[in-house]
């Protein structure tokens, strides 16, 4: 299956990343473009795709998750700087056939992230 | 166990040294001890020696250190332009390239040119896969990658550890 999908991982406790807010954008004329805004459900899922397979355009995109706010709302909402916040991560899709899955592995203080299956 | 074995939980006990009696633990909430130089090597912990002063505390400053897990090596030239975010947006600061090991020459900043607030490290890593040969599909699915990471105390090192592929990178607060 074609498309773009994601899944967050919250490896500091062990489990998914749930309700996490993700800003999806395609680069547009040299700047990126808000396509939609999501948010991983229990699983660190999102109920819909990122990008149907109908819609996959080759481009670039960019995945911006907002790991403060997350790490921030299980702390009952009280912010605390940490040396990771916003994680914008860009790729490219390159194949409109192939299906591009883009995971995130979070911690306060690291992140990892690769194309998935 | 033994009676004099240590409880899950309690503090290791001090390495029974003789010269080095008397030393008081070092305190557990000062500012990160200097590492290695920059060349990576090993200083053969001379810190550590008994009768050596005391460290003293080391001036802020931030490093990198880039990995190349596809090449197993990383080869001289990754390109890193490092980036301040003011009023939302990230200005650039300076641009950097890497020597072969993945580390710059000198730290990205040093002393007061650190400053809290939020920075960018945007690696070139399509231009560094295609210098060194790498086959990848064209574009590439990694081209350049904003690392975004936050500086919430000035008067500490930052060293950003970063591991990268083709296909796939982290980084972390590294020490």
């Amino acid at each position: 299956m074609a498309g773009i999908s994601t899944h967050v991982l919250d490896v500091a406790h062990g489990r998914p990343g749930a309700g996490m807010r993700i800003d999806f954008s395609v680069l547009d004329d040299g700047a990126y473009r808000l396509v939609r805004t999501l948010r991983t459900n229990q699983e660190g899922r999102t109920d819909e795709p990122v990008l149907k397979p109908e819609e996959a355009k080759a481009g670039k995109y960019e995945l911006l998750f907002h790991v403060g706010e997350y790490y921030a709302g299980l702390r009952g909402g009280r912010p605390a700087a940490q040396f990771v916040e916003r994680v914008p991560v860009r790729f490219t899709v390159f194949d409109v056939t192939q299906h591009f899955h883009v995971p995130l592995l979070c911690t306060p203080s690291s992140c990892t992230t690769y194309r998935g299956s | 166990m033994t009676p004099t074995a240590p409880r899950p939980g309690a503090r290791r006990p001090q390495p029974p040294e003789g010269p080095g009696r008397g030393r008081r633990p070092r305190p557990l909430t000062v500012a990160p001890v200097a590492f290695a130089p920059a060349s990576g090597a090993a200083t053969g912990g001379a810190a550590d020696r008994p009768g050596r002063p005391p460290v003293p505390p080391v001036e802020p400053r931030l490093t990198v250190h880039a990995i190349d897990t596809y090449r197993g090596t990383t080869e001289a030239g990754l390109r890193l332009d490092l980036s301040y975010e003011e009023n939302g947006t990230y200005r650039p600061l300076e641009r950097y390239e890497a020597l072969a090991g993945g580390r710059t020459k000198d730290p990205l900043l040093v002393g007061d040119e650190l400053k809290e607030g939020r920075y960018e490290i945007t690696l070139h890593l399509a231009e560094y896969f295609a210098g060194i040969g790498a086959r990848l599909p064209e574009p590439p699915y990694l081209d350049e990658v904003p690392l975004r990471f936050t500086v919430a105390d000035a008067a500490q090192r930052h060293h950003v550890a970063i591991l990268f592929s083709p296909w796939n990178y982290s980084y972390y607060r590294g020490s």
